[in-house]
């Protein structure tokens, strides 16, 4: 089956920006839990 | 197919390989509690030293039935078997002689707050020679049946060194997993945070190890495509488990490392995640068993019975599916620009990192720089994803070319040496204004190496 220029780059517009939002999302929301436990003030360690 | 043992030969060739590699891993344990002189640690890795010496004996009684059973094989060197028994009684004598320290010691010290510093030296001694001993009888033992490792090299397709390679790390994160479990299971039920780290760091590393496994066992696939007696279809099936595997080695890689890193901001694990990573631990390790055991089916015609049905049709199957997808160039591309992506971000995250710990922006602690890690571990998510599925392409391609073996020897070393900026204490106090370690900095300047040597070597696929 051929596809034309604009489903492939469709495809890599769709594929990338699913795989990159997924990893900032995630460092986004690790980060978030350790700003979380500074403002609270329980870990006492060097963050 | 059927992964209990019905036969000697079977059982020999699962239990076989626990001593040698599970001997690596506990003295990897080992080693962590003497650095951290914690008492818990090094109790523990003395039982472990028991339960391995207690495993000589079927390992031992297993081998003999099995030599009588293959002794009528006329394809089996007589001479490499008599070689792999004479070292194998010997390593296994002294393994013995290991487990027996390690347990009195135990035992003597059942009362004492402290182990003797000097019966955990003897242990030591004695395991490390052991392991040497054991290096050599599981490379005779690897002989005797791999048809692979006797193939002219000179006709096969692939480079023999892939086919070496992958019969001796396809154990590593099969036991690594094993023994990480049982550690993981003791720090859990004591509490004991060292060992929950120790424990976590080996899932990581068994996890990286994945990834050598994965791409030698696709050159494996290579060399023994077309050799008599060999079935591809069998070889298929066995590379489905093995994309399953790596699935799994990456969910609990990648939740143990987060463990590992929020416990460097947090001072505390969370219970939950801790349960999630064993969960993930123990699915991962019954699809390693089933990918190791169809993996065994490939080279071991003494372990089949009549009950067995192999798969017969080399174009079923999950590879043979992806295989044929990803050669469409609507879903070569797109991966392949996340691969780049993922390489963008390992990179950007190692340099930041290691220009720090190198003597840059010391206006910042370590701490912040730190931070920024998750970045390039999706990063290597990123990749291994889409570097597996790149591979699928044209795999027979990519494995003959001359630097895709050290870009995934740089792989292997990045990203193990990627675990010392959250393990080190000493890294981690650095403050604002203050120098790195030098230690730090020899590590720092081996990541960035890696990583550069990663991206160079698979950029020049295709052209030297």
């Amino acid at each position: 089956m051929e596809y034309g220029n604009t489903a492939i780059i469709f495809m890599v517009i769709a594929v990338v920006a699913c795989a990159l939002g997924l990893t900032f999302f995630g460092v986004y929301y690790l980060n978030k839990i350790v700003d979380q436990n500074a403002r609270e003030g329980s870990s006492g360690r060097q963050t | 197919m059927h992964l209990i043992p019905q036969s000697a030969s079977h059982f020999h060739l699962l239990l076989s390989i626990f001593p040698s590699i599970g001997l690596i891993f506990v003295l990897g344990f080992y080693v962590t509690a003497f650095a951290t002189d914690d008492a818990a640690a090094k109790r523990s890795c003395l039982v472990l030293f028991g339960l391995l010496g207690l495993l000589a004996i079927p390992t031992y009684v297993s081998g003999d039935r099995s030599m009588a059973v293959l002794s009528q094989d006329p394809k089996i060197s007589q001479d490499l078997m008599s070689t792999h028994f004479g070292w194998g009684v010997t390593s296994l004598a002294l393994l013995v002689l290991t487990a027996a320290a390690a347990l009195i010691e135990l035992w003597r010290s059942r009362r004492a707050e402290r182990v003797s510093n000097d019966a955990l030296h003897l242990v030591l001694g004695l395991a490390l020679v052991t392991l040497a001993l054991m290096v050599i009888t599981g490379e005779v033992g690897w002989e005797i049946n791999h048809h692979e490792l006797r193939l002219d090299p000179a006709t096969q397709r692939t480079p023999q060194a892939w086919s070496h390679v992958h019969v001796i790390l396809n154990h590593f994160p099969t036991v690594g997993f094993v023994f990480a479990l049982l550690f993981y299971i003791a720090a859990l039920v004591m509490n004991n945070v060292v060992m929950k780290r120790a424990s976590l760091v080996v899932f990581v590393i068994c996890a990286i190890l994945g990834v050598p496994t994965y791409v030698t066992g696709a050159a494996s696939m290579w060399a023994l495509t077309g050799v008599p007696g060999i079935s591809r279809a069998v070889i298929n099936a066995h590379r489905d488990m093995a994309v399953w595997t790596l699935f799994g080695l990456a969910f609990t890689g990648v939740t143990a490392w987060i463990e590992l890193w929020r416990f460097r901001h947090l001072g505390r694990f969370s219970n939950r995640s801790l349960y999630l990573v064993l969960a993930f631990a123990i699915i991962t390790l019954g699809v390693m068993a089933e990918t190791g055991h169809r993996g065994g089916q490939i080279n071991h015609p003494e372990i089949r019975v009549a009950t067995d049905t192999l798969p017969t049709d080399p174009k079923a199957g999950l590879s043979a599916a992806i295989e044929s997808l990803i050669n469409h160039v609507i879903w070569f591309v797109p991966w392949q620009t996340v691969h780049f992506f993922g390489f963008s971000l390992i990179f950007g995250t190692a340099l930041a990192i290691s220009l720090r710990v190198l003597g840059f922006w010391k206006s910042m602690p370590f701490s912040a720089v730190h931070r920024i890690l998750p970045l390039g571990v999706f990063g290597v998510v990123m990749n291994v994803f889409s570097g597996m599925l790149i591979l699928f392409a044209d795999s027979s391609r990519y494995l003959n070319a001359t630097t895709f073996a050290p870009k995934t020897a740089f792989i292997t070393i990045g990203a193990i040496a990627v675990l010392y900026f959250s393990l080190s204490e000493r890294l981690w106090t650095v403050k604002a204004g203050e120098d790195a370690p030098m230690s730090a900095k020899w590590v720092a300047a081996l990541v960035l190496l890696s990583w550069a040597g990663v991206i160079m070597g698979g950029r020049l696929i295709g052209y030297v």
